[in-house]
């Protein structure tokens, strides 16, 4: 669906989703439709703004999300609350399910995620009865090792009571970052070319082969999240990475266990780092290429709901640079394989054409309309794009049907234990953007949230460990430690631990584990466990983070960091 | 004075935002909303003051101007060269490890961020059409 069709929903179920902090202008639509009035069902361990404005908030346990979405699967089911009709028409698997979820009661999902059972059925009722529902999901579906398996889950809710297919319904993730979208759309993805057309796919690799006049490999590519693993522990010299080009992002700040990955950048044979300001990992990196920024360069993003936009240059870089794109195409061209485009839109022209998904949205549409949401097949000027996908309940699968899909529950990988007896989760900031070289570059911005951050806890765990609020704390797991202050909060619950994750000295991905969901591969970023020790001397604590925040930016090229730092 | 429309680099709403540029200093003003689909002429703190770093205020971290390259290999300081240069080096460093250790040992990143698609779509071409592997990932975890 589209962001502007949330407001058109009836049940609005939130999941793992933290709208305000992560995108504010999503959230405000959420408002919007409990204005219009929507039901709001809001599923997160924190009481966030949306819990606050829902109609039932379940607290779950964190790493309980599939005993829940069950749980609530079997309500329907016992309730006789599915759209038979749709099921019929539009399905294959529902026998199977049904049989499935026999055991999984509301009072199972009870002792897993802690929601009563009678929440879990009368928030499962609310579901089932919109007309449409919608359900919004997030991060806190996503960063677990059990991930996919719980998307699939809240299609099988979707599917059973015929929410697909028309307005105002349907499961959104709602994209964190400008152009994860987009970067997914481009194939920067180990098992798909542009347009989500798989690498292992004769007659596909054939189209590409023949587009860009070179044999290409059918072994599907290894994930990102893999690389401390084949650099370091990989025994077979065939599967070892031994060159890592790093192009727009910060590994060393933001990918979890991060002593394990700057142990990997460190033994790494060749670092590439090719961004706009200089960040943890570029610091071993062994070339930096310096491109130009938003704002000096133009092209296409894709925002979270399929939308293609443009974004506009709209002032001249300073100092040697170069666009992205460009400097790619050179090194492509010195080993061997010229490539050479004048502009962006030459580019995009060619991305369309391999695409069929995308064929139709043109520079020219994109202009005209002022974006285009992808299926655009036609070039045709009426072709507008496609605002909510499974149009009349028509499914991507070859026969058009969607499938049902059944998972039991699995715990998270690392519990709490007597060592670490509290569960730490890393969220967002609203102020901050991922590792915040840009947000942390910008003046008013950087006023509102500074190092070393905050963990926000539980009243009570604070008052057991004799910490207030603002001092400072030291937070550890079995894979590192971090400086942070203490933050106690009713929004939390007791043993849970809630972290942001762009600072430097208060960086808690030296605490999280790199466990994966099997298929995603995205870490466990919301489970591990960890403990929180009281530091006696705030007056030396307080000192050892000035001193460290000064150290870190005069690595990053601050030359007045000694400086501005004695006099804060 | 100028004003471009653009998308918002921050989050995946998309919002649509109106940047007021002096050309002769070759400074932004200010951002103020667009009517766009996602945004209906409203911005968050992101979209309203997240355009400073370009700027270059020097708060966090410097920005990047110039290449820089490890001339003595591992461990010696980073050293600022010419584009020839540094596209030499990256050039003939990764040909070497595809030459010893095979094209499946070299994994090269896209960009979720401000890079935008056709850069996306310009890194996954060079390594799976130069370089020859399917390595290619992004940060789409986090």
């Amino acid at each position: 669906m589209g962001v502007p069709e949330i407001e058109d929903a009836k049940v609005l179920m939130i999941f793992g989703y933290n709208g305000a902090d992560s995108h504010p202008i999503v959230a405000r639509r959420i408002l919007r439709a409990k204005q219009k009035g929507a039901k709001i069902i809001c599923v997160d361990p924190r009481v966030t703004e949306t819990a606050r404005v829902s109609h039932i908030h379940m607290q779950l346990k964190g790493g309980s999300n599939m005993a829940l979405v069950n749980a609530m699967a079997h309500v329907i089911l016992e309730e006789g609350l599915c759209d038979r009709d749709f099921i019929a028409r539009h399905t294959i698997g529902f026998e199977e399910l049904e049989s499935f979820l026999n055991p999984y009661t509301a009072e199972y999902g009870e002792k897993i995620s802690h929601v009563p059972a009678d929440t879990i059925r009368e928030a499962a009722r609310l579901y089932a009865k919109g007309e449409p529902s919608m359900i919004l999901y997030g991060m806190g579906v996503c960063q677990f090792s059990q991930a996919v398996d719980v998307v699939k889950g809240l299609a099988n809710l979707a599917l059973m009571t015929g929410n697909f297919g028309k307005p105002g319904c349907g499961i959104g993730p709602v994209r964190g970052q400008n152009n994860v979208q987009g970067a997914c759309d481009m194939g920067a993805l180990p098992n798909s070319y542009p347009g989500y057309q798989n690498v292992n796919v004769p007659e596909i690799r054939e189209k590409f082969e023949k587009a860009w006049g070179v044999p290409l490999s059918d072994k599907i590519g290894i994930p990102m999240t893999h690389v401390p693993d084949r650099v370091l522990k990989e025994k077979d010299p065939e599967k070892q990475i031994h060159a890592y080009y790093v192009f727009g992002e910060d590994p060393a700040q933001s990918d979890p266990d991060l002593a394990e990955v700057r142990e990997a950048l460190d033994k790494v044979d060749f670092l590439v780092v090719q961004d706009i300001f200089m960040n943890k990992t570029a610091t071993y990196a062994d070339v930096i290429l310096p491109a130009t920024s938003w704002g000096e360069h133009g092209g296409v993003y894709t925002c979270c709901d399929r939308g293609f936009q443009r974004f506009r240059k709209f002032i001249e870089p300073e100092g040697d640079l170069k666009d992205d794109w460009e400097i790619i195409s050179l090194i492509s061209t010195a080993m061997g394989y010229p490539m050479h485009y004048e502009n962006t839109e030459e580019i995009w022209d060619e991305v369309i054409d391999l695409c069929p998904s995308f064929t139709g949205a043109t520079y020219e549409k994109l202009e005209k309309y002022n974006g285009i949401q992808w299926p655009c097949r036609s070039k045709d000027m009426e072709d507008k794009g496609t605002p909510y996908l499974h149009k009349d309940g028509k499914f991507a699968h070859p026969d058009g049907k969607g499938r049902f899909f059944c998972a039991d529950w699995r715990p998270p990988k690392e519990l709490e234990n007597d060592k670490y007896p509290m569960v730490l989760s890393t969220v967002r900031e609203v102020g901050h953007y991922s590792s915040r070289t840009m947000t942390g570059n910008c003046r008013t911005l950087r006023n509102l949230e500074d190092e070393p951050g905050w963990a926000q806890m539980n009243m009570e765990d604070c008052e057991k460990l004799g910490v207030k609020e603002g001092e400072l704390v030291k937070v550890l797991s079995k894979r590192g430690y971090c400086m942070t202050r203490c933050l106690p909060t009713e929004r939390v619950g007791e043993g849970t631990l809630f972290m942001t994750y762009q600072w430097w000295i208060g960086a808690c991905n030296n605490l999280t584990t790199s466990f994966l969901d099997p298929v995603s591969n995205t870490p466990e970023y919301k489970y591990c466990a960890c403990r929180v020790e009281k530091i006696e001397d705030q007056d030396w604590a307080e000192k050892h983070i000035r001193d460290e925040y000064e150290e870190i930016r005069s690595q990053m090229g601050i030359q007045s960091a000694k400086k501005e730092g004695e006099g804060r | 004075m100028k004003q471009v429309q653009t998308t918002c680099v921050y989050c995946g709403a998309g919002c649509q935002i109106l940047m007021n540029v002096d050309e002769e200093t070759n400074k932004i003003i200010d951002a103020e909303p667009a009517d766009g689909r996602t945004n209906q002429g409203r911005l968050c703190l992101k979209g309203h003051y997240g355009w400073d770093f370009l700027n270059d205020p020097q708060i966090l971290t410097k920005r990047l101007r110039k290449p820089m390259i490890r001339k003595g290999g591992k461990g010696s300081p980073l050293e600022e060269v010419e584009w020839d240069e540094a596209i030499a080096f990256t050039a003939r460093r990764l040909t070497e490890i595809k030459d010893t250790y095979g094209p499946d040992s070299i994994l090269g990143t896209g960009s979720a961020r401000g890079a935008g698609n056709e850069a996306n779509y310009i890194m996954q071409k060079f390594m799976r059409a130069c370089v020859g592997t399917n390595n290619v990932d992004h940060c789409a975890r986090i």
